[in-house]
């Protein structure tokens, strides 16, 4: 479970990426969104510097609102572009190649029918994009395997992101089939205004479980129930090089993983540097 | 053949703080150098025991990682923080707490400096911060201004050392009153270190030769052309004002006296 997974996940394929402008359009929705926003770079029609170029602007305007950048297929490029996860289509590596290449990424596996969702979650997918659960223009004339296919995908216990012909109107049905969140493309990167758009969709989905802290004069924000030993382990800090300060209280080292974190919160990581 | 031992010239007592002894009477900072491994390598030459390190925030940028730590290895060298930087007692407190919760030791170089220009120390501050964190258990060694009046205060207070500067932090101005710093030793019981100041050997040496129970410095090594030479230069510096202190000096006249026998010329 990866409380802080974002709940709309806009994707992008290749003729949203032909077009151009996405790092402005996907700003715009991280602006409305912030961390309840992931950003799938899917292409499959561009080399790999040039997609590591892309994957780098989105990253740094996603990253300036807590949004996610998530890199699909191309693990090396999601590793150098410092993505927060990998999106895996049907032949795409396998998850155990996947988390090897980019260790600590999450890593998440499409899947099309019940039998995909098993077998991701037997070779440890993160989480799952499941679809199409309604019908839609990306698949001309694939049938819909409709939000069964996301309880289904749900009953192993995995995150699921519902993907296929979603809309504000029909994503509730989704959410009521057990998804996490609901993905869409055209929906969010046609729309005239997708800062609109995605508002529109995150009026249906659940509010942020996310909260919003101050590390070291920076703001970050965090899931809900995060500790302090949570927080040190995001930012990848050995809790025996730093000492905490929490509202101006020092928590020891042993009592890292009871401080829960709350809103607001003021959080000073300190350590020693070379002084007189 | 015969083998002559010879007996030490010089023998020195240790210098003690807060129950904790060291060999070396050099004290020194870990700031300001051009790259880690020269800092190292100076602090070596310089033959410290107790090195000074500052608290500062951790860069959440994984890609940087300045924590000294990395380079300093905590059971060769005794970690000495300090309070650089806080302009007020509270600050100051802070930041010892913190790095007490680092965990080395209870020791804390006190700095609650009054003045940006001058970093000259708040001396109602120092007291005020000196007395809370005695009472903490901490083993407070507070640096100060050559007064001696506020060297008395802060050795009442419960301070383990006091630490009046040479001359202002960083200036490298050297000794510039022999006078007060020999007149706080000669009042103290508790040992006095002077921190601050000191430019080159000579500085090290007439400072030593005060009387004082050491010396501590950062930018004279810090900022010098070769600091590997120049922490090897205090070292030598520091133990000669020592010893020079301890074999006590000539008396100064103002006329010459030879010092080839006046007897036996030739006639």
């Amino acid at each position: 479970m990866i409380a802080q997974l974002p709940r709309l996940h806009a994707v992008t394929d290749d003729r949203v990426v032909a077009r151009g402008g996405i790092v402005e359009r996907a700003a715009a929705m991280a602006a409305v969104a912030g961390p309840r926003l992931a950003v799938h770079l899917r292409t499959r029609a561009l080399g790999g510097a040039e997609q590591l170029r892309l994957a780098r602007r989105l990253r740094e305007a996603l990253g300036a609102h807590g949004s996610w950048l998530v890199v699909n297929d191309r693990v090396d490029v999601a590793r150098a572009a410092d993505a927060a996860a990998i999106a895996l289509g049907r032949t795409g590596l396998e998850v155990r190649d996947a988390h090897r290449v980019a260790p600590g990424i999450p890593v998440a596996r499409s899947v099309h029918d019940p039998a995909e969702a098993r077998a991701a979650a037997a070779e440890g997918a993160d989480f799952l994009v499941a679809g199409a659960v309604f019908a839609t223009a990306s698949h001309p004339g694939a049938a819909a395997a409709g939000p069964a296919l996301v309880e289904a995908a749900a009953t192993g216990g995995l995150q699921v992101i519902a993907i296929g012909g979603l809309t504000p109107a029909n994503a509730t049905a989704a959410l009521g089939a057990g998804a996490w969140g609901v993905a869409a493309i055209r929906a969010l990167w046609d729309a005239a205004d997708p800062g609109v758009a995605a508002r529109s969709f995150l009026a249906i989905l659940p509010a942020a479980a996310s909260l919003v802290v101050a590390v070291n004069g920076e703001s970050r924000v965090v899931a809900a129930g995060t500790t302090l030993h949570g927080l040190l382990e995001q930012l990848g800090l050995d809790p025996r090089a730093v000492v905490v300060e929490h509202n101006r209280h020092i928590v020891r080292r042993d009592d890292l993983a009871q401080a829960a974190l709350a809103g607001g919160d003021v959080v000073e990581l300190v350590h020693f540097v070379g002084g007189g | 053949m015969t083998t002559t031992v010879l007996a030490p010239a010089f023998q020195d007592t240790p210098l003690v703080i807060g129950g904790r002894s060291f060999r070396s009477r050099l004290l020194v900072g870990t700031g300001k150098y051009k790259d880690n491994a020269t800092m190292v390598r100076a602090l070596e030459a310089s033959g410290a025991d107790v090195v000074t390190v500052a608290v500062r925030r951790i860069s959440l940028d994984r890609t940087k990682e300045e924590g000294i730590l990395f380079h300093l290895d905590p059971a060769r060298f005794f970690l000495l923080a300090n309070t650089a930087g806080c302009y007020s007692a509270e600050d100051a407190m802070r930041y010892a707490r913190l790095a007490r919760e680092a965990g080395f030791n209870e020791f804390i170089k006190l700095e609650v400096i009054g003045d940006q220009q001058t970093l000259l120390p708040d001396v109602a501050g120092l007291l005020e911060a000196a007395r809370t964190l005695v009472k903490e258990g901490f083993t407070v060694m507070a640096y100060t201004n050559d007064d001696l009046v506020t060297a008395l205060k802060l050795e009442e207070a419960g301070c383990a050392a006091v630490m009046p500067l040479a001359s202002p932090i960083g200036s490298g101005l050297g000794l510039l009153n022999p006078y007060t710093i020999r007149t706080i030793k000669s009042r103290l019981t508790v040992p006095v270190i002077v921190d601050a100041g000191v430019g080159t050997a000579s500085d090290a040496c007439v400072t030593m030769e005060q009387g004082v129970d050491g010396l501590l410095m950062n930018t004279a090594l810090a900022e010098a052309r070769d600091p590997v030479a120049m922490a090897h230069a205090m070292r030598l510096a520091t133990e000669a004002g020592r010893a020079a202190y301890l074999a006590g000096r000539m008396a100064r006249r103002e006329v010459a006296i030879p010092s080839s026998p006046t007897t036996g010329m030739l006639s």
